[in-house]
């Protein structure tokens, strides 16, 4: 029966995990992930799941025993985060070649040295050039709908692809909001049981993929990325009609009609963001927000489409790219994607959050009308603004 | 004149007539007389040294990663077959010398310890010889590689004994040099459940500097001369396969040209610490030496 409460995100992860029936689950503690794998082990230990929890002795094996299980025919899941995530960084390159539809949460935490156990996104959005589908959460109810969301995008023949579902340490991970957990005949209806056509390592049914070049494997994933955006979609829409939850599939636009000007946020910052969109809007100020819900494939014909309408664009990117051509992963993403536009928005860029810190509704308000000001001169003030530098009448 | 009894022999073996392996590498020749015992209903997990090279041609399952990723597939794969209420299948997990003594190492310990239902075996060819000859954990002592040109320094790690301490159920050395034996112990790995270990020391014509066409021979003297010895520990006890009376090492050491630069000095070293090996396996056989 499907049931409503106050729910943590990696409880809400746990139950996603459970209801796609994932058949195997190798995993390694890591904070802030603990409480999902916890979680896990206590659905076990009560009767409510019904899988093959692999207590693995780290990362490494972690995604090493996945790509085992996934390959032998079994739905897999897994979890880690931050240098967790690095340890797993050789055996994380295997899926997306091997084509192998595993389900990965990456619940966000800043890298060493000097990281905190807070979120930032540079663990996962390390994982970018790798293959790796990858998709951002809001909250507790979005991270359950998107483990399950992940498994028909994976498990699509024409895509086959493994998915991180990332969500924010702590402000999403240990932060309980209502969530519905949808009942499980419903999700069984939604999402068949997992078959693989390309492999099956059975004695009585072996199969493989014929051999590729390393060129033509490459080639496939490159291509399968791009008809993930259309699945991404797809399965977004259909999701909706089904349970009734939507997240728009690769981004969500909010508040932007008639704005000139949009900020472009990721993961749990987005729920203060709206907020404050709403109040600046009652004020007139003409400020939009699009989530960035899907950051691997990144949506460019997306972003070329709906461009046009806005004068600046402000990213606000909660991670760092040392020495890169101007600012951070997002805002560097979106130039490259707008560049053959004819008429482009200027691109305003913020560093914020880093290492967990908060992401108030006064910096969101400062980045909002920095990026009002770029629309207005048709330049930003500088290419990439460390907003926590700034004295905005806070305290940090 | 075409043979059919040939082609047919062929057509029954588990691995191709064929493989790209060096001239009297032992990697083919161990996969294809385990897989005469494991049957045709395995599915095998791993990469090896040059031994990878003998997996490519077997007909059966095969699934590999890198050497770095050994024992931890085949915990998935176990895992799977656990879902799939598939108990009728046998996983072998394979791993070379560097792999499970080096950077696979914790691997095999963590897949023992958690008591993972497989077969890990160790193709052990003493050194990185797919990379062309460079020391790992398990190149013996004085023994000449590219990474220890004047003959390594330190001891081999004794991997088979360090598994058997994790309380495994059933851990022997094995030996292509003695077909029979193998087959046995790997019969009986088939037949226990949990994770068996199973450590062969294979010849390396190219590695080790002798002749090809003496690797059955130079193989045979690394199990005579107790270098190598043959033994299991089942449920933590010892049995010593082959007591023969020992031949003295310089028989085995002198027939490859990785020993030469060895002195008297270092002879004589080599061979107490072998008496000291076979003593004490002598005297504790058939002793519980796992409690």
């Amino acid at each position: 029966m499907s049931f409503t409460r106050m729910m943590e995100g990696n409880e809400a992860a746990a139950w996603g995990a459970k209801l796609a029936r994932a058949d195997v689950v190798p995993a390694y503690p890591i904070t802030p992930q603990t409480e999902l794998i916890s979680n896990i082990a206590s659905l076990i230990a009560d009767g409510t799941m019904k899988t093959e929890y692999i207590k693995v002795e780290g990362e490494h094996t972690a995604m090493a025993a996945a790509v085992g299980a996934s390959a032998a025919g079994a739905r897999v899941f897994t979890a880690s985060s931050s240098q967790g995530i690095a340890f797993m960084d050789e055996p994380l390159w295997i899926p997306p070649g091997r084509r192998l539809p595993i389900v990965m949460c990456m619940v966000n935490r800043s890298m060493a040295p000097l990281g905190g156990l807070r979120p930032d996104h540079n663990d996962s959005m390390h994982q970018r050039d790798k293959g790796w589908i990858l998709l951002y959460c809001e909250n507790s109810q979005e991270v359950l709908d998107t483990i399950l969301q992940a498994y028909k995008i994976a498990e699509n023949p024409e895509i086959y692809l493994p998915v991180g579902v990332c969500y924010d340490g702590y402000f999403v991970s240990a932060t309980a909001t209502p969530t519905t957990v949808p009942d499980q005949a419903k999700v069984d209806e939604w999402l068949p049981p997992y078959k693989h056509e390309w492999y099956d390592l059975m004695p009585d049914s072996y199969k493989m993929p014929p051999p590729k070049s390393f060129l033509k494997q490459r080639i496939g994933v490159a291509e399968a990325h791009q008809k993930a955006k259309k699945v991404i979609e797809a399965v977004d829409v259909d999701y909706k009609k089904h349970f009734g939850r939507g997240y728009g599939g690769l981004i969500e636009e909010y508040n932007c009609d008639g704005a000139e000007a949009v900020l472009v946020t990721m993961d749990s910052m987005t729920g203060t963001a709206k907020d404050v969109i709403d109040e600046m809007r009652a004020d007139g100020k003409t400020i939009g927000l699009i989530k960035l819900k899907c950051f691997r494939p990144f949506p460019t014909e997306k972003f070329r489409e709906i461009a046009p309408k806005y004068n600046a664009i402000g990213v606000v990117d909660r991670n760092n790219s040392f020495g890169s051509a101007g600012g951070g992963i997002v805002a560097v993403e979106l130039a490259r994607a707008l560049y053959d536009l004819s008429e482009r928005p200027v691109i305003a860029n913020f560093h914020v959050g880093l290492s967990g810190t908060d992401v108030t509704m006064n910096q969101i308000r400062y980045m909002a009308d920095e990026t009002l000001e770029a629309a207005k001169k048709g330049k930003v003030k500088q290419v990439v603004d460390w907003v926590e530098t700034h004295d905005l009448g806070e305290v940090m | 004149m075409y043979n059919d009894e040939f082609e047919k022999y062929y057509e029954e073996q588990l691995i191709q007539g064929g493989t790209t392996c060096c001239p009297g590498c032992g990697g083919p020749l161990f996969w294809k007389l385990a897989l005469k015992t494991l049957g045709k209903n395995t599915i095998v997990y791993g990469d090896g040294p040059c031994a990878m090279c003998a997996l490519r041609s077997i007909k059966i399952p095969h699934y590999a990663i890198h050497f770095s990723f050994i024992a931890d597939g085949a915990t998935g794969i176990s895992a799977a077959l656990r879902a799939k209420g598939r108990n009728d299948v046998t996983l072998v997990s394979s791993g070379g010398d560097g792999a499970s003594s080096d950077i696979s190492f914790g691997k095999i310990s963590a897949a023992a310890e958690r008591n993972e239902n497989m077969i890990q075996i160790c193709i052990d060819n003493e050194a990185y010889m797919n990379t062309g000859i460079q020391k790992s954990g398990l190149t013996p002592y004085g023994a000449w590689t590219t990474t220890t040109p004047t003959g390594k320094e330190s001891n081999k790690k004794d991997i088979p004994m360090i598994v058997a301490a994790h309380k495994v159920p059933y851990v022997a050395t094995a030996s292509v040099a003695y077909p029979q034996d193998l087959a046995r112990k790997l019969e009986k790995a088939k037949s226990i459940d949990g994770f068996k270990y199973i450590h062969t020391v294979i010849p390396c014509p190219t590695g080790w500097r002798f002749d090809p066409a003496k690797a059955v021979e130079v193989t045979r003297l690394g199990v005579d001369t107790w270098v190598n010895p043959l033994y299991e520990v089942e449920a933590g006890v010892l049995k010593v396969n082959r007591k023969a009376e020992a031949k003295p090492v310089q028989e085995y050491l002198g027939a490859q040209g990785r020993f030469r630069r060895l002195s008297e000095d270092q002879i004589a070293y080599v061979q107490g610490e072998v008496d000291k090996k076979r003593d004490d396996l002598l005297a504790n056989d058939a002793k519980k030496i796992i409690h």
